[in-house]
């Protein structure tokens, strides 16, 4: 029931989460043998930003914006030909409509067989 | 009953049921030659399709307890809300033409009032318009596509009509109107514009549903295809056509999801990119539908990955929705760049979000890693290029959700998010019921494609057996 069916080799999850569970021993392992002598609720687990005074919580958040900023950046034509053709506007969406219908009906009239 | 109704198609195959007749199997009376009344076909197709709206009309009414209670007008809701089930139910159980038509607009009329419900947001009347507008122009088109074929045969049963049909060039501008008129139902690039316009402001509840109205309306191509045309057709030409605009749907849809701040539009362009699979795996098996020894290989597999994809897809998209719809519920902005740290508050919430994210990115173990490595095996024999593409949208969709699971929940408490608590008991258990699906279908995947995505996808190749229901008697 678990297994699926592929032409090269069979699926089965129950072998990943057997895997899972032996990673996850592993990194608990090596967690335990970490430092233990720090002490709790004071300046040594508070956030160290290289001496620098850390800025608040709402600032130090990186916004939605400005996640993968380099990616837009690289593929900006790309962006800024799509977002050129999503103009919130539905007459545009009936004309994209219309014009596919045609270029199906040539596709198929000139290869839709029979 | 979906789920007995199931078993019972699954031990002794499809279904008729005759509306007004003596006996339910009596689909053509006596001293006719061809099927006169309303008649419903269910065969493994129609009942995967009907499982999925069950499952997901319950999460969703379960959901909306909560999430709808300081609305006024709340039995017109419900009222809506049935009406809307009704309505994919009928299109996916239907055998008749003119009633699939006919439960189109059902849904359509109950989705785009159900979108507009909430009128005190600005948005919300502006989306429920565009749905309307697309809705109606799309079923008009299928009604004229409905008209040519009845002017031409007289019939308008899926299976009588796929029994006579002589693919004229009158059946090619009927089958061009109604392949067009589906793909933009059902949000396909370049006609997915009215999508993230619509998901975006509808209740998060009404947004997983109209997930699966979308899948109701795929289901509905898939059937013109391989029903009502199949063998008549020039299976390569429409194959590649389903194929390309699930190619185009796939990758620009995740690339538009990336750049959105708006979490549900976010996720709306993710439903886009989505259905993109579902056209590309069904699409191959349409290319090769011709040629048995390329079926028997990979195209029966690739239509069992883009069927299997289909239930994935409604279980894991119908969770974001339900979580971005709890997010929306407790700090009251669907914004990204105003949102972080909310996972301190809303554990549950995260957790949920988290298991849909990982599905839809095809992380193993789990049920959206099993349906696209079906697609990328089978598709790759096809041809390789198409599979490639399709891995690169799956590493930029995680991209994308990894973005926005970390504006929403990563990163420390936020001082305007002090009060938030997570969401009422109702939500928790709309989301949970998915959550639970998308478990089972990731534990159990052999178990799913060989009772349900291995039959339904038998039952679209198997035209015969369709057009033999209703011209043979029933079953």
């Amino acid at each position: 029931m678990s297994i699926l069916g592929l032409s090269y080799c069979p699926w089965s999850p129950i072998f990943w989460l057997l895997a899972s569970v032996v990673v996850t021993i592993m990194a608990c392992f090596f967690r335990r043998q970490g430092q233990k002598k720090y002490k709790k609720d004071t300046e040594q687990t508070e956030i160290f930003l290289c001496g620098e005074e850390v800025p608040e919580a709402k600032q130090r958040h990186i916004r939605a914006h400005n996640v993968y900023w380099g990616f837009f950046e690289t593929l900006k034509e790309y962006y800024g030909a799509n977002m050129k053709a999503h103009t919130g506007i539905i007459n545009d969406y009936i004309i994209w409509f219309l014009v596919l219908i045609a270029i199906s009906a040539v596709i198929l009239f000139i290869a839709g067989g029979v | 009953m979906v789920i007995i109704l199931a078993r019972d198609i699954y031990l002794n195959g499809l279904h008729v049921y005759t509306l007004g007749a003596s006996s339910p199997n009596l689909t053509i009376p006596e001293h006719y030659m061809v099927p006169v009344r309303i008649i419903l076909e269910v065969d493994a197709m129609s009942i995967f399709m009907a499982i999925i709206t069950a499952t997901v009309s319950l999460a969703a009414a379960i959901y909306s307890l909560s999430f709808m209670k300081g609305e006024t007008g709340q039995n017109r809701f419900y009222t809506l809300l049935l009406l809307l089930v009704a309505g994919m139910f009928g299109m996916e159980l239907t055998g008749d033409l003119f009633n699939l038509f006919v439960f189109l607009e059902i849904a359509s009329i109950a989705g785009a009032a159900l979108t507009a419900f909430r009128t005190r947001f600005a948005d919300t009347a502006e989306g429920g318009f565009k749905y309307i507008i697309i809705s109606a122009t799309a079923a008009l088109i299928i009604l004229f596509a409905i008209g040519i074929l009845y002017a031409q045969y007289n019939l308008i049963n899926i299976g009588a009509l796929a029994n006579v049909m002589q693919y004229t060039m009158l059946d090619k501008i009927a089958l061009a109107l109604l392949v067009i008129a589906f793909a933009m139902k059902l949000g396909a690039i370049p006609l997915h514009m009215w999508v993230p316009d619509t998901y975006a402001v509808a209740p998060a509840g009404i947004s997983a549903m109209l997930v699966v109205s979308s899948q109701a309306c795929m289901y509905a191509l898939y059937r013109v295809c391989f029903t009502l045309f199949g063998i008549t057709l020039n299976m390569y030409t429409v194959g590649w056509l389903v194929i390309i605009l699930g190619m185009l749907s796939m990758f620009v849809g995740v690339t538009m999801a990336i750049p959105q701040t708006d979490i549900k539009r976010l996720m709306a362009y993710h439903a886009i990119s989505q259905s993109g699979y579902m056209l590309l795996g069904v699409g191959v098996g349409l290319a090769v539908l011709g040629n048995p020894e390329a079926l028997a290989t990979y195209g029966r597999a690739a239509m069992s990955g883009g069927i299997f994809h289909i239930i994935n897809h409604a279980m894991y998209k119908g969770l974001l929705f339900l979580t971005a719809g709890a997010l929306f519920y407790r700090v009251g902005h669907r914004d990204l760049n105003r949102m972080g740290g909310l996972a301190h508050k809303m554990k549950w919430t995260a957790i949920f979000y988290i298991i849909g994210a990982l599905s839809i990115s095809g992380i193993p173990p789990s049920n959206g890693f099993a349906s696209k490595l079906l697609i990328y095996e089978s598709v790759y024999r096809f041809n390789p290029i198409l599979a490639i593409v399709a891995m690169i949208t799956s590493i930029l969709t995680l991209a994308s959700f990894t973005k926005a699971f970390y504006s929403a929940f990563m990163g420390a408490e936020l001082p305007e998010y002090e009060e938030v608590k997570e969401a009422p008991k109702s939500m928790i258990a709309g989301m949970a019921i998915l959550a639970a699906g998308i478990i089972f279908f990731s534990l159990f995947p052999g178990l799913i494609v060989d009772w349900l995505a291995h039959p339904a996808a038998d039952a679209l190749i198997s035209q015969g057996a369709y057009i033999n229901g209703i011209m043979g008697g029933g079953g």
